[in-house]
């Protein structure tokens, strides 16, 4: 009876807890669905009276949604494969090699997490205009190509390969860079999973960079292009609703299927 | 066996060139590049002349800026509340439930929600005729609406709410990772001991969650007293400069006014400033705090 009882409370904490975090967005939601309503009538609208997808339509075709969609993804596909490809280069011999210098190169790692730059953003604009890439997606992708905590979150994951594969490629006579990219690199699929998650998730969500490095605000991605959405239409609550909606569920559709990776992938990342 | 060093050597060096030549001039070149760069006035318009320490001499002069780590400052007490509601909900969460995942994935999903998304959602729950206020009214607990977000008294806390709203589940699923690795023969090993459920959380949990608390501590710091997005989104730094933090002004006076001398001054300041703050939280969790064993 006493568990009962005990787990009756915690279901009620649990939904007080969900209807607090996910309030919000259903409200939203429900705002998308009601074509033409005043969010700040009075009473205020919370539950839909009907259902019609108008605003979705209308908001999709007027925006060039299509347009805001691919800058996105290709920014986002960008940054991952970036991420990916030189986080594992990095981390693999802070992992597994022995070389003069790799305490250096961990302490200097290590010093740049500790000191954090509050004027990051100024110094990588003015290094992005030298290099003239400024106004492209190269000039929002590079400066977060890799990240010290990607680095480690690898070096992490590599540690956790027996030693034993090397040897028995090196016994076959392969180069370093064989083992790495045939023997090596198929087991640490989860830990490039995490990696992905995490990149793709701070790429679609990123919107200030993109709007300091470009110019043309037909190459906005959808976060940025929202901040103009909300300019341009600040009384169609309806459209805005169902903008924000086609711009946030993507992400949080990703993230409810591979939930399960990404929690396995903080526990292993606190670990370390 | 040296031989094995040296080769082994050039192959990590070889592995590591594109990454470290990113992190380069990404990670490394903007810490060192703010120092020299804060000793001029380099504001693009005008001819660039060193300047010494005048900067950082105006900056300490500067009533904005003042106000600006003044707001830092009061922002940081939202760490925590912060903790102690995400190590609350850990807990609450660990429970062996059926359907416990579903709702540790629904506290997650403000945080896998762009800012922008979640800065609009709460900006129009906190108008006027809006939700909130119309709820505190009818509840009894408003006598008349609040203009949240643009009452100079009221729109910092109320961005700080925004700020925790959004982070909780970030923090929750860290500490989570760190209850799960808490064996449960020592909650076994209280209970024997006649332990209720208080003095489990206080005498077994808090302190085996040392490290992880100590961890988001720091992280939570710094994120209070950089935080940008919700307030630049939302008030811009207004009404007047209530709402006016860190990094906003520098954003203002580097990237909108291009002073990129004296931002990078007060980028150094404010840097030191964390410095100082992540400093203090790790002695505060060696002397006060939690005992452990």
């Amino acid at each position: 009876m006493k568990k009962a009882l005990r787990h009756l409370i915690i279901y009620v904490l649990l939904i007080l807890l969900a209807l607090f975090m996910m309030g919000p967005f259903l409200w939203l939601l429900s705002v998308s669905l009601m074509p033409g309503r005043n969010v700040f009538a009075n009473p205020p609208a919370i539950l839909p009276t009907f259902i019609a997808f108008d605003n979705y339509v209308q908001v999709w075709e007027f925006m060039d949604f299509p347009r805001y969609i691919i800058n996105t993804v290709v920014i986002t596909l960008l940054g991952v494969v970036f991420n990916i490809f030189l986080s594992c280069l990095t981390a693999y011999p802070l992992a597994t090699f022995r070389f003069r210098g790799r305490n250096l190169v961990f302490t200097l790692l290590i010093s740049t997490m500790i000191i954090p730059s509050a004027t990051a953003m100024i110094v990588h604009y003015l290094t992005i205009q030298a290099f003239h890439l400024g106004n492209t997606f190269l000039g929002v992708v590079l400066p977060a190509a890799v990240s010290v905590f990607n680095i480690f979150l690898m070096r992490q994951t590599f540690l956790g390969i027996p030693t034993d594969i090397r040897d028995s490629g090196k016994m076959d006579g392969a180069s370093e860079f064989r083992i790495f990219v045939q023997l090596v690199m198929p087991l640490v699929k989860p830990g490039v999973a995490v990696i992905g998650l995490l990149e793709v998730m701070a790429f679609w969500n990123n919107f200030l960079w993109p709007i300091v490095v470009l110019d043309d605000p037909q190459k906005y991605p959808l976060a940025a292009a929202l901040t103009y959405l909300n300019g341009q239409f600040s009384y169609n609550f309806g459209w805005i609703a169902a903008g924000t909606m086609i711009s946030v569920l993507p992400i949080i559709i990703v993230f409810l299927f591979t939930q399960k990776y990404y929690m396995e992938g903080i526990a292993g990342a606190i670990k370390g | 066996m040296y031989k094995a060093i040296r080769s082994e050597s050039f192959a990590a060096w070889a592995f590591m060139a594109p990454g470290l030549l990113f992190l380069a001039v990404f990670t490394f070149w903007p810490i060192i590049y703010g120092v020299p760069l804060s000793l001029t006035d380099y504001s693009v318009i005008t001819e660039t002349h060193f300047v010494g320490l005048d900067n950082f001499i105006r900056a300490f002069q500067d009533h904005n800026f003042l106000i600006s780590l003044w707001n830092s400052l009061v922002y940081v007490l939202v760490v925590p509340v912060i903790q102690i509601i995400s190590i609350l909900m850990a807990i609450l969460v660990n429970s062996r439930i059926p359907g416990v995942k579903m709702f540790r994935a629904a506290y997650y999903i403000p945080v896998v929600t762009s800012m922008v998304a979640v800065a609009l959602i709460w900006s129009w729950l906190l108008g006027n005729n809006g939700v909130v206020n119309y709820l505190l009214l009818k509840v009894g607990i408003l006598s008349e609406q609040v203009s949240w977000l643009s009452t100079s008294s009221t729109a910092l806390y109320v961005l700080m709410f925004i700020t925790m709203w959004k982070g909780l589940g970030y923090y929750m699923m860290l500490y989570l990772a760190g209850l799960q690795g808490i064996p449960a023969d020592l909650y076994e090993a209280a209970r024997v001991d006649g332990a209720g459920p208080l003095r489990l959380i206080i005498h077994v949990t808090l302190p085996l969650l040392r490290p992880h608390i100590l961890f988001c501590t720091v992280i939570s710091v710094m994120g209070a007293v950089r935080v940008f997005d919700e307030v630049y989104i939302l008030t811009k730094g207004g009404p007047g400069t209530s709402t006016l933090t860190s990094s906003v002004y520098i954003f203002q006076k580097g990237l909108e006014q291009f002073n990129f001398g004296y931002a990078s001054a007060l980028g150094l300041i404010v840097s030191v400033m964390v410095a100082a703050l992540s400093v203090l939280v790790f002695r505060l969790n060696r002397r006060g705090g939690v005992n452990t064993y």
